[in-house]
């Protein structure tokens, strides 16, 4: 069977399809690539230096909403599964990739999500499918402030379970960091045209700022990569970790401190607020991480000179029951000025 | 009633400790086995924060009965 469109032939059952014409064989092909690359945007509204020019890179254009697909696939590509069940702690974004990534390619899959991420993410986990497993940051005193990673640690490691789970482990997996060495980095390089100054992004499982990071310093070493974390150990930033003060053994294994420049502290407050504003200014809904490291950015840009690029892991629409307290303080008569 | 969650290491212990304990009846008695020392830890600081006060034997090295009564 053939399928046209006009005279251009965009789906045929034996060739891959056209993907400059967006027509696609299965949904992970729509993942970001040098070649398909997430947009990048130039900030005007929030941003009023014209000496440090901001661009967001918007991680939310890939197919499951998140910077966290690049790694997903790539992750799930390397496993040997088996009849096993995949599982993984999450936040949120790389469990929402890996059900969908999962489900396109048959596999059974189970994510641990801390207590105090949105709701949202939980419906959305739950609507694919996922089982989902709820753990308090301090469930286990083995994984002090990650309850899910200790779930997930546990499944692994149980004799009752151990033969049934494998877990991708995004915390220590090389190919979290390969994903974003491959990808997201040249990407950023090309559409900078090699002229990016500084980058910055959160530490989380520290893949992006590693595999990034190591991609333009070697194109550039005068390319500064700065990280952001949050303020304090118990935040509202899901995604993100404080580095800062944690015991070695917590630090994901795959962070290279050797190509970060700087690392600043966010509160809470500032990220929303700055999400906020760039929502209102700019016209751009980000998730709060994107507004932490922005942030950041901002704060730059009042002393410095260059072209800067931010990542923006992901968008606001998995967040507006945190953002629904904020706009309540707001109607009772709070400046969100920034 | 006994249960064995020594094949459970922790947090799947605790997790599964809680829901025994959540499916008791006023008055009603159960004996948890657990298999390694965190476990034990974690259970116990469970038990701790709901006011309950278990029973405690060890078998051999790191085989550990919680007597719990709600």
């Amino acid at each position: 069977m053939w399928y046209t469109y006009s005279k251009t032939q965009v789906v045929n059952q034996d060739k891959e399809p056209d993907h400059k014409l967006k027509v696609y064989s299965n949904i992970t092909q729509l993942i970001a690539s040098p070649e398909n690359p997430t947009p990048l945007v130039r900030l005007n509204g929030i941003n009023p230096s014209k000496d440090f020019q901001i661009y967001l890179k918007l991680e939310r254009y890939n197919p499951f909403g998140s910077v966290k697909d690049r790694i997903v696939s790539e992750m799930l590509k390397a496993l040997e599964i088996g009849n096993r069940t995949v599982v993984e702690p999450s936040s949120g974004n790389t469990g929402i990739a890996l059900a969908c990534v999962a489900n396109a390619l048959g596999i059974p899959v189970e994510v641990a999500v801390p207590e105090r991420i949105p709701e949202e993410k939980k419906i959305m986990l739950r609507f694919l499918g996922t089982k989902v497993t709820e753990a308090d940051d301090a469930l286990c005193p083995l994984f002090p402030t990650e309850g899910a990673r200790g779930v997930v640690n546990a499944l692994i490691k149980s004799p009752a379970t151990r033969g049934g789970y494998i877990s991708p482990n995004q915390y220590e997996n090389e190919l979290n960091v390969l994903a974003h060495y491959r990808m997201t980095g040249p990407e950023i390089w090309k559409q900078t045209q090699g002229k990016i100054d500084y980058f910055f992004a959160g530490f989380g499982t520290c893949g992006t700022i590693t595999g990034v990071g190591r991609y333009l310093k070697e194109q550039n070493p005068e390319i500064k990569i700065i990280g952001v974390e949050p303020s304090s150990p118990n935040h509202k930033l899901p995604g993100m970790k404080r580095i800062t003060g944690l015991d070695e053994e917590f630090i994901p294994t795959i962070l290279d401190r050797s190509v970060i420049d700087d690392s600043v502290e966010v509160t809470d407050e500032d990220a929303y607020k700055t999400a906020i504003a760039l929502a209102r200014k700019d016209g751009i809904p980000v998730g709060p991480t994107t507004g932490a490291i922005l942030h950041v950015a901002l704060r730059y840009a009042e002393s410095n000179k260059g072209l800067a690029v931010v990542i923006s892991p992901d968008d606001a629409f998995k967040y507006t029951s945190f953002y629904k307290n904020i706009l309540e303080v707001e109607s009772k008569g709070t400046d969100y000025e920034i | 009633m006994r249960y064995d969650l020594s094949d459970f290491i922790c947090p799947l212990s605790k997790m599964k400790a809680t829901e025994i304990i959540d499916g008791l009846d006023g008055g009603e008695t159960v004996r948890i086995l657990l298999g390694d020392p965190d476990s034990l830890k974690s259970v116990a600081q469970e038990l701790k924060a709901r006011g309950i006060k278990p029973g405690f034997e060890q078998e051999g090295e790191s085989r550990f009965v919680l007597t719990i009564t709600r």
